[in-house]
């Protein structure tokens, strides 16, 4: 939002509703189903969205079909806002039944509370409308006015959890401030791109699918058919998007040099850090290491009262972060870069845009997402990405959401674009090693130990990091359970190091897998794929809307040792699986000890985003180790055995 | 529901989340302890486990009735924190409409270093309730105190005084924790010439202690814990309570003494709640018309009621206990529990079928048969007294009361379960029936477990590959259908319709496509849920030199780790519904395979249910039967074990392997 220094420009107070509703069509109403929304249970009909930033107004229009009971419930409307800043007015809604009957709503318009507190009021507009059945139509529309003298951004979000069959948005836009918008997604097949009319941006859309939601694809928001309007500062504006970034550039980077001008703080603080003698490599480590002792505000505050009183004063610059021994993630990196330049190395601020919430183009020319920062730091004619403020992250690696996007690396000039390095696959992997011992009866017993790099460890160091050691345990049984594609117990014997983001998370357990061998008569049968519990259920639906979408690439791998029991012999080993698919590899191979078997398993998945015509490939790598998994080894018993 | 979010500025969820998490500081040092919160560290903590988050240090209740009868309620709890888990303890609640002022609401913070803290009303967020699906306008609301940094060895406390509404003059006191509780303590402060009666609830009866006239004290102590655990009965229904029936002076409206007490109350209620409009019957002769029978009758208005009258609730102040006027229900077409089951007993009236209001718990085990009155419900459904002539063939759900006859009971809220059926929850489960003569509790029935059935069947070949490929055919009923066909009905766009039988086939099978699929009956009702569908597997039989190992058990899995636990399990366990599952699996052998070997048949006898499983050779196939049936909704910790090993038992047998054994052909 822009606070608007001159409320005298705002105009007159909002016009009332247009009087009459849009016609019907009958065709529309005497409708069963929408073929290009085969079992929707509604679909709208028609929607629009009108909005005048100089008053500030927004209008909508809604109009729904019920094609089935469960349709119904798109009767009960809620409609949010924030009353301290917005009043929803003129609200109006009717019932068209299936004989072209109307029912005017003359019912009651609830306004709920959702939230209460502090100056801030989130409300609902709540109503219901009456007589609703398969068939009816229903629609309604309100007006929403927003605070005199501000200006907001705003978007068109055209994707919605129903098909939209017609669609009209238009916006009047700020005459204070220059306005960008953009559609960072394209717009859906067949809908042409936003047109100015005379100082109105329009744009009308038809058959805008459903949204659907899915395993493994991209943030939700980045998925949605949508068109962004942003409103920059005057002296920001630029259509050249070279001079606009450059414009950004400095003023960030004179925002970063003033948090940083303390050098009498900063070296002294060097000095406790490091000696005068130390290389610049050894030096970059021991600053690293310092500052990745800092705590985030609300960690081990002396209770609520220092919490509360850490969270109310931000620091002022690094002096005061190093003073204080916290701050936040961007304060730590910004001390770590003031740090790192005292010892006299080349080192740079970076903004970075995080994948988990963004996928960046520099082109739309919206400074939003680079909500994120690294510090960028020359040794040797190299370049490494450092970001100490982030929890459990080790030396020379980022954290996964900051990793392989384009960031914007500041200096006095603007700075420029790079991309920040890319994770690989062997840099996280989860392997397991195990030492087991067959039963006469089929059980697996014995110890099994799991050792995670990379992200993985990370995930369990930061999922865990403020719980207790009973938590920890059962968690670390959980997982390793999660990763036996059976019904097992598991104790955990060995801890891991649940605070050195540089060493290997290790941990090791008593484990029993009472059901694993399948006993006939007179063999034993054993499915070589133990620990495959990870991809047992993945894709598990043929059909595929969005992209795939993983946070990072990995590796897994199992190497196991059955001892058998006396009197048993292997009789059958299934052959070895390979499958390599650049990105994915595949392998499991099993073979014969003196006194039992080892089975290796090992899966690579290189893969971040893929685009959705990969999908069947994609499954079908997957199809192909959950059958090579319940390959099967057949063991049979001794007569002398048998007969004990 | 459609819900409209805003388009600018923060979203919305994201800034309610914010709301809660910050708290205004309050003035540095104004800490105004009282003395009961003072004396808070130096109390002992109770005993414990190493898994116990948080106890209760002390919990104290004083219920106030001034001589106009208005009555004020003064909570005080603290507890100290064990472990990070437990510092959700330091978040406060109170729930607030326009009938019930908190006159005040405090809470400190003592950390084991560092200052005190302390917030107060103007430090509270107000949340609206939780309501699920978005259907149902209330005014009330959560006002929430909440404070960051508690860590363990916190002690937290607050206080609150609030005005009680007293529509009824009953008051429940629940002391007992899943946490342990040092000491907890309930006053009661009458004006002269008012009574009590009470009743103790899961705890033997404590002596009162009488403080001074009018004024009377329990007190109970070193509670421990009711543990967590899966499947359990609900907390109120086993934890230790006193519930208290105040009776005022000179026969004014006192608390139930009896569930008649309580059906007398309602019927006030439900006083002029009843009156059918003209349009209301008109709808009644027309939806009567052409059924014939007066079971046919009854069925189209519940048919009506149940599906043509979508659920929204509208509960403000005593809203939330009385219907809506069934006229007004009828002519919005929407309503709540109770607005939809007084709308049918009324259109029921017109065509001379007398039912009766029963109310209930949907948590089976809120209630039991030493509940003492109170309210203790949150759903209302419909007794209907079914003429004699329409008894055969009887519903299933039917009970038979002594003076009323046969009663159908039917929940004409729940738009999945068919007219004569009853789901899961409300079997077996206590309620009361509100009675032209007053109220009483009562068992509602439980259904058999065909009630509530899969019967799977299959027909299909392997090749000499281990590949597999044909037909399987299911039939849903009761609960279970009711689950599938929510799903089916909630989805938005058409391939989410296969994504229930792809996500049941890779529990089962990797390697799978779906071929054809087809679901039927998806709004018949009062007939099975059916699916359909063709799937080939590739390697579904694993090759092993001159073997194939074929898995009789081809889908689905009937096992449970539910008492897979490493601490014995110490509560009874709550079935859904009794239930009774089949399967008739055919799979015809390639050729040039023969059999080797087969799993043995398993045949377990509880007195909980019973398995069987058989795999034999007929011809050229294998036929695979098995059958489970659980007869029970409950079951006491102490067969536990037994259940455990029947479960153990089912998922050893469902890993059994067939072996074929490629032919020798002769004369080569």
């Amino acid at each position: 939002m822009i606070a608007v220094a001159l409320a005298a420009v705002l105009g007159a107070a909002p016009a009332a509703q247009a009087e009459s509703w849009l016609p019907i069509d009958p065709a529309e109403l005497a409708m069963t189903a929408e073929t290009k929304a085969p079992k929707a249970p509604a679909i709208f009909l028609y929607r629009q969205v009108d909005r005048d930033d100089n008053v500030p107004l927004e209008r909508q229009y809604i109009r729904i079909k019920v094609l089935t009971d469960e349709g119904r419930r798109f009767a009960n409307v809620d409609i949010d806002y924030d009353r301290t800043r917005e009043w929803i007015h003129d609200i109006e809604a009717r019932t068209i039944r299936p004989d072209g009957s109307i029912v005017e709503f003359k019912g009651t318009v609830y306004d709920k509370t959702l939230v209460e507190a502090h100056g801030a009021n989130l409300s609902a507009k709540s109503f219901q409308l009456a007589d609703v059945e398969v068939g009816s139509i229903i629609e309604y529309r309100w007006s929403d006015r927003l605070t005199d003298g501000s200006v907001y951004d705003s978007r068109w979000l055209l994707s919605g959890d129903l098909f939209t069959k017609s669609a009209r948005f238009s916006l009047i836009p700020s005459r204070l401030f220059p306005l960008r918008y953009s559609w960072p997604l394209g717009l859906p097949e067949g809908t042409k791109g936003p047109i100015d009319q005379h100082g109105t941006i329009r744009l009308e859309a038809h058959d805008v699918p459903a949204f659907v939601r899915e395993d493994h694809m991209p943030p939700e928001d980045l998925l949605k058919f949508r068109v962004d309007f942003i409103y920059v500062p005057r002296d920001e504006a630029d259509k050249d998007t070279d001079k606009f970034w450059k414009k950004v550039g400095q003023r960030d980077y004179r925002r970063v040099m003033d948090f940083i001008d303390e050098p009498r703080v900063i070296q002294a603080a060097l000095a406790e850090i490091t000696a005068p003698a130390d290389a610049a490599e050894v030096k970059l480590h021991k600053i690293y290491a310092r500052v990745a002792q800092f705590h985030d505000p609300a960690e081990d505050a002396a209770g609520p009262a220092e919490a509360e009183a850490r969270a109310k004063h931000r620091a002022k610059n690094v002096a005061e972060v190093w003073q204080r021994g916290y701050g936040s993630q961007r304060d730590l990196d910004w001390l770590f870069l003031a740090l790192v330049r005292a010892a006299g190395l080349h080192a740079d601020p970076v903004l970075v845009p995080p994948r988990d919430r963004y996928f960046f183009d520099e082109r739309f020319m919206n400074p939003g997402p680079l909500a994120t920062e690294v510090v960028a730091v020359t040794l040797n004619d190299t370049t490494l990405y450092l970001d100490p403020g982030a929890d459990l992250i080790p030396f020379g690696s980022l954290p996964w959401r900051k990793t392989a996007v384009h960031a914007l690396r500041l200096d006095k000039d603007g700075g420029d674009w790079i991309k920040t390095p890319a994770p690989k696959a062997a840099d996280t992997r989860a392997s397991v090693t195990a030492d087991l011992a067959m039963t006469a009866t089929g059980a697996l017993e014995g110890k099994v130990t799991l050792t995670c790099t990379g992200y993985d460890a990370r995930r369990l160091r930061t999922h865990e990091r403020r719980e207790d050691a009973a938590h920890r345990r059962q968690f670390l049984e959980q997982q390793l359970q999660a990763l036996i594609a059976a019904r097992s117990t598991a104790e955990l014997e060995d801890s891991p190091d649940w605070t050195d983001a540089e060493a290997p998370f290790v941990a090791s357990f008593r484990v029993s897998i009472p059901e694993w061998a399948s006993v006939t008569g007179k063999r034993a049968l054993l499915p070589q794929g133990l620990f495959a519990g990870r991809i047992q259920r993945l894709f598990e639906h043929a059909t595929r809307v969005h992209p795939i979408y993983f946070d990072y690439p990995f590796e897994l791998a199992a190497d196991t040792h059955i001892a058998l029991p006396a009197g048993w012999r292997l009789d059958s080993v299934p052959p070895e699986a390979q499958r390599n698919r650049d990105a994915l590899q595949f392998r499991t191979s099993v073979s014969r000890l003196d006194d039992g078997i080892r089975i290796e398993r090992s899966l690579h998945s290189d893969v971040v985003l893929l685009d959705v015509k990969f999908f069947d490939t994609l499954r079908g790598f997957y199809d192909a180790v959950r059958s090579a998994d319940a390959e099967t080894l057949v063991l049979s018993v001794s007569s002398a055995v048998e007969r004990h | 529901m459609q819900r409209h979010r805003r388009n600018c500025g923060l979203p919305l969820l994201v800034a309610i989340a914010m709301l809660i998490m910050t708290v205004s500081s309050p003035p540095a040092g104004a800490t105004s302890m009282p003395d009961w919160v003072k004396g808070l560290a130096a109390l002992p903590t109770p005993e414990h486990d190493d898994r116990t988050d948080a106890v209760t240090l002390t919990a104290e209740t004083e219920l106030a009735v001034d001589t106009s009868g208005r009555i004020t309620r003064l909570e005080r709890r603290a507890y100290r924190i064990l472990r990070p888990e437990g510092t959700s303890r330091g978040t406060f609640q109170a729930v607030v409409d326009a009938e019930t002022r908190l006159r005040r609401f405090h809470a400190w913070y003592l950390p084991p270093n560092g200052k005190e803290f302390e917030l107060d009303d103007k430090d509270a967020v107000d949340v609206a309730l939780n309501i699920p699906n978005g259907q149902l306008i209330s005014d009330m609301r959560v006002r929430v105190l909440r404070a960051q940094g508690v860590a363990p060895g916190s002690i937290v406390a607050y206080e609150s005084q609030q005005d009680e509404r007293s529509y009824v003059l009953t008051e429940k006191w629940q002391f007992e924790d899943t946490i342990p509780v040092r000491s907890a303590s309930f006053r009661l402060r009458l004006p002269a010439g008012w009574g009590y009666q009470a009743t103790w609830l899961h705890h033997a009866e404590v002596p009162a202690v009488s403080e001074a006239p009018g004024q009377t004290r329990w007190l109970v102590e070193n509670l421990p814990a009711i543990p967590i655990e899966r499947q359990m009965p609900p907390v109120r229904g086993i934890a230790g309570g006193l519930v208290l029936a105040l009776v005022p002076p000179r026969g004014a409206q006192r608390g139930f003494r009896s569930w008649s007490d309580f059906g007398n109350w309602y019927l006030k209620l439900l006083a002029d709640r009843r009156q059918p409009s003209d349009a209301l019957k008109g709808q009644v002769t027309m939806l009567t018309a052409g059924a014939r029978t007066p079971l046919a009758k009854i069925q189209a208005l519940a048919s009506f009621v149940q599906s043509d009258i979508r659920y929204v609730g509208v509960e403000l102040g005593i809203g939330g206990w009385q219907p809506h006027k069934a006229a007004d229900v009828f002519a919005q077409r929407f309503g709540d529990c109770k607005d939809k089951a007084t709308l049918l007993a009324t259109m029921l009236a017109e065509i001379g079928v007398p039912s009766y209001l029963v109310i209930v718990n949907t948590q089976r085990g809120a209630v039991d048969e030493a509940t003492p009155p109170h309210l203790a419900f949150n759903h209302a459904i419909l007794a209907i007294a079914l003429p004699g002539d329409a008894r055969d063939p009887a519903p299933a759900a039917m009970y038979t009361h002594p003076a009323l006859g046969s009663l159908l009971i039917f929940d004409p809220t729940d738009d999945l379960t068919p007219f004569g059926q009853l789901s899961g929850p409300l079997q077996a489960n206590y309620a009361v029936l509100v009675a032209p003569d007053g109220g009483e509790l009562l068992r509602l029935p439980q259904l058999a477990p065909s009630a509530n059935s899969l019967a799977r069947s299959a027909h299909v070949a392997l090749d000499d590959q281990g590949s597999l490929s044909g037909s399987f055919e299911e039939q849903w009923r009761g609960d279970r259908a009711n689950a599938q066909r929510y799903a089916l009905r909630a989805a938005k766009v058409d391939t989410d319709q296969i994504k229930p039988v792809e996500a049941l086939l890779a529990g089962s099978l990797t390697n799978f496509d779906v071929l054809e699929a087809s679901v039927g009956n998806l709004h018949a009702l009062d007939r099975p849920l059916q699916w359909r569908y063709k799937i080939a597997v590739t390697a579904y039989a694993k090759l092993a030199g001159d073997l194939l190992l074929v898995r009789p058990r081809l889908i689905g899995s009937d096992a449970s780790t539910l008492l897979e636990t490493k601490t014995p399990r110490r509560l009874a366990i709550e079935f859904d519904a009794p239930r009774h599952d089949t399967d008739e699996f055919e799979i015809g052998l390639p050729p040039g395979f023969e059999v080797d070997e087969l799993p043995p048949p398993v045949h377990l006898a509880t007195p909980f249910g019973s398995y069987d499983s058989e795999t034999k050779l007929v011809g050229r196939a294998l036929h695979y039967s098995r059958s489970l049936s659980m007869e029970t909704v409950s079951l006491p910790a102490e067969q536990a074990p037994a259940l455990r090993d029947f479960f153990r038992a089912i998922a050893r047998d469902e890993r059994t392997t067939a072996v074929l054994r490629r032919a020798v052909r002769a004369g080569l």
